[in-house]
């Protein structure tokens, strides 16, 4: 369900180390039966180092492992999302929720409608960005990066037409917030890495009367998500 | 294609038709409703997915395919609305709203009478066409009464026959006996609202809600969970058209509902008479129902775009338009925003019912002396949460306070702070009508049947209505500062003039067939067999109440008129 696009997994499948152990400490209430299967048989190939080198060199190439965005796209929605909602020590941020992969399904599916939209935005931001500093967004340092956003949102990028970069940059914002906070089952807002950081139980049956009138953070029942919780609604970071 | 017949046929099947349907059913005549939409179940709001009901409108029209565009004048181009709130399912708007249920105050329906005589005529903006309602409150009481006791409304009286009762609302009309159930639990933001309204020298009290605080007629008490405005009720607590009246319709065994069914004609003769109504199937099957009695009741877009749609050489301006007045008068309520935060406690105002939870009405309608102030008419003040819906998604929309970024690590740490910490007020301020503001049909967008979309020519941003929101905008400031709050602040207000929420008029009622679409049973002058019923036929707001208990009244009143005289002598004009 969520793994696609998830940079720690792409780091370590470059360097050739990755584990069964780590996939499986991601996350581990939340992995779905059929993904964490998919994860061991990955780290299971045990294959040698050039056929690695191999994989890996496909990957970047042929659109990586999305169902929509290619590699460089990809990566470019993953910073910008960063750069939105950023993730710090106890704080998750928008890789952390893996809002990425979020935007990719929804880009695949509901919003498929929206694809020609978000091609053209991101073929204006690299535009504005070479010009600019010449280099791609995603490859921008975070400060440049930030510089470049808050351009977008004040329109102040004259490569853009359509989308306009106000239109380009609410978009991505909304995006960002729904694949923080939207329920886990549309692939984003893993391990309610939102819903953590804000302090919201998920998909609660229903309160009582202490529960509503109670001036403290909601700690009784654990987070509930559509298919799944966590056990405790207490902050985790 | 098919062609049935059947007594009478109504379409859109949701507050007002949807009672309709019951009534008339239940009194023995064979009854045909027609739904765009599905027929939902109660198991179907299992999911509490806020993503899918609040970010995706998954219970409204669907934008593409049902749209209805918007330009703020007749020089401007105009664009599909980005939301639509209404309903599209069997029910109508009653499944997902926020259940607010008010009663019109008692002047509220001779408010050009009233408004001259405290003030002069000269407070009327010269362009308004502000008209008194052809009927009294006292007329609709007995409606009011029903649908409360029906539905099932929550709530605390505050008038009762004359009695002013503290810890309701003392302003509201008298009512003949207390709410069928008690008020709803107050939440922690609501009792801060009830504390800061009243060092104020205000009002506060638990808004009414169509919501059961405990069992009733066999459907269980709210559980509070949240998922309430932009959500089916998951246990049937909502007292939604879905769960209350339809059921009823159902056990006659004279009704029938047709879903996935566009009405695009109401048909009629040379003579003047309707004779039934043609829809599209959910198999773009093209099909007829002749029906003796024709009830329109879907929201106010598709009352006047039918009446246009349904145009021919005897009436080439549209059904029920003789007086010229089809699709004119549109009304919304403009929603000012005010944001609270507080620093020492949490308020976790996504608990509980989400909409306008406890309210001040002080500064509605003409509850206070306008005197020197540059507008008529007021507000309901309430608190509850952004977008009247309390989960994360809807908390990013609130634009921040002044000096907090939307994004990055400052915007971040606002959201994780203010999220649980917040309240968010709202006014809901009454417009006047205007002739100008209006609804045609649109010569380039169609919807997904080929039919032009409804189009809106709308802007808010007149003289009194500005003053009115900037006026009720500052009370909500005072109210979040009394609550203690650190950090209160206003939100901007459709800077564009789209129009806000509830919109009514389009086919007014009156008591003149040369000022007016139908009269006060919302039967069309110019066809009487035709019915319109809604709150298109609103002649002016009323207040600023959300408006779908007096729509209930007013349906139950038209039900009454059918089936105790109307049908005793058909044709007739009531």
């Amino acid at each position: 369900m969520s793994r696609k696009h998830n940079a720690t997994r792409r780091a370590f499948v470059v360097g050739g180390a990755i584990g069964a152990g780590a996939a499986a400490a991601a996350g581990a209430a939340l992995v779905p039966e059929a993904f964490a299967k998919s994860g061991e048989r990955e780290t299971a190939m045990d294959a040698p180092a050039a056929d690695h080198a191999a994989i890996t060199e496909m990957s970047a190439t042929n659109g990586g492992s999305g169902a929509f965005f290619n590699d460089d796209d990809a990566h470019t929605v993953a910073a910008f999302a960063e750069r939105l909602m950023p993730g710090a020590p106890g704080k998750p941020g928008a890789t952390d929720a893996n809002v990425l992969n979020y935007i990719d399904l929804a880009l695949s599916g509901a919003y498929e409608d929206q694809q020609y939209f978000y091609r053209t935005g991101l073929a204006q931001l690299d535009a504005h960005c070479a010009k600019t500093y010449a280099k791609p967004f995603r490859q921008l340092a975070q400060a440049q990066q930030d510089e470049c956003i808050a351009a977008l949102e004040h329109g102040k990028a004259p490569e853009f037409v359509w989308p306009t970069a106000q239109a380009f940059f609410d978009t991505l914002r909304k995006h960002t917030m729904e694949g923080m906070f939207a329920d886990p089952v549309y692939g984003g807002n893993q391990d309610f890495a939102g819903w953590r950081l804000v302090g919201f139980p998920g998909a609660q049956p229903g309160f009582t009367r202490a529960d509503m009138q109670s001036t403290d953070a909601f700690t009784r029942a654990p987070i509930v998500g559509l298919q799944s919780e966590i056990a405790s609604a207490s902050k985790k970071g | 294609m098919s062609t049935e017949k059947t007594d009478v046929v109504i379409v859109g099947v949701g507050a007002a038709g949807g009672i309709l349907a019951a009534e008339l059913s239940k009194a023995g005549m064979k009854v045909v409703g027609l739904e765009r939409g599905p027929r939902l179940k109660t198991e179907d709001f299992m999911a509490h997915d806020e993503l899918r009901f609040f970010a995706r409108q998954d219970l409204r029209p669907n934008i593409k395919r049902s749209p209805v565009t918007w330009r703020p004048n007749v020089n401007a181009r105009a664009h599909p609305l980005q939301e639509l709130d209404y309903g599209n399912e069997a029910g109508g708007g009653t499944v997902h709203y926020g259940s607010l249920s008010w009663r019109m105050h008692e002047d509220d329906f001779r408010v050009r009478t009233k408004t001259i005589e405290r003030y002069g005529a000269s407070a009327i903006p010269a362009d308004s066409s502000l008209v008194d309602w052809p009927l009294s409150y006292a007329e609709l009481e007995p409606f009011y009464d029903k649908a409360e006791y029906e539905l099932g409304v929550s709530g605390k009286a505050g008038n009762l026959e004359g009695k002013k009762i503290e810890g309701g609302n003392i302003f509201e009309a008298p009512r003949k006996r207390e709410y069928p159930l008690p008020p709803l639990i107050v939440d922690e933001s609501g009792l801060l609202y009830e504390a800061g309204a009243k060092k104020l020298g205000l009002h506060p009290f638990p808004s009414p809600r169509a919501i059961i605080s405990q069992p009733y007629h066999d459907r269980p008490g709210c559980t509070y969970c949240g998922f309430c405005q932009a959500f089916g009720c998951h246990v049937a607590a909502k007292s939604s058209i879905l769960v209350t009246k339809l059921p009823e319709a159902d056990a006659t065994g004279n009704f029938k509902l047709i879903t996935g069914a566009m009405c695009y004609r109401v048909n009629s003769d040379d003579s003047g008479k309707v004779t039934g109504v043609s829809y599209y199937g959910p198999d773009r099957s093209d099909n007829t129902i002749e029906a003796d009695l024709v009830i329109v009741s879907p929201f106010i877009y598709d009352n006047t775009r039918l009446m246009l749609l349904s145009r021919t050489a005897k009436f080439p301006n549209g059904l029920a338009n003789s007086s010229g007045h089809l699709g004119k008068h549109i009304m919304a309520h403009m929603m000012a925003g005010v944001f609270v935060t507080f620093d020492d406690r949490y308020v976790n105002n996504f608990m509980g019912p989400s909409a306008q939870k406890h309210t001040v009405d002080d500064y509605n309608a003409d509850n206070f002396d306008h005197s020197g102030l540059g507008f008529i008419r007021g507000a309901q003040l309430s608190i509850g949460t952004p977008n009247l819906e309390g989960g994360p998604i809807s908390a990013t929309t609130i634009a921040p306070p002044p000096g907090t970024p939307r994004w990055g690590a400052a915007y971040r740490d606002f959201i994780a702070r203010a999220y649980a910490r917040h309240g968010a007020m709202v006014a809901q301020t009454e417009n006047l009508p205007y002739a100008d503001q209006t609804i045609d049909l649109d010569p380039d967008v169609r919807d997904a049947w080929g039919l032009p979309a409804p189009r809106v020519t709308y802007d808010w941003r007149r003289p009194n209505e500005r003053a009115r929101v900037d006026f009720v905008q500052k009370k909500l400031v005072e109210i979040g500062q009394a609550m203690g709050g650190v950090e209160v602040w206003p939100a901007p207000v459709s800077p564009a003039g789209a129009p806000g929420a509830h919109h009514e008029g389009g086919t007014r009622m009156g008591s003149d067939p040369k000022d007016s679409v139908v009269n006060k049973y919302g039967q069309t002058w110019d066809h009487h067999n035709l019915f319109l019923v809604g709150s298109s036929t609103y002649p002016t707001m009323g207040a600023g109440f959300n408006p779908t208990l007096t729509i209930e009244a007013l349906a139950y009143m038209t039900a009454d008129a059918i089936v105790n005289r109307y049908r005793k002598n058909p044709g007739q004009l009531l």
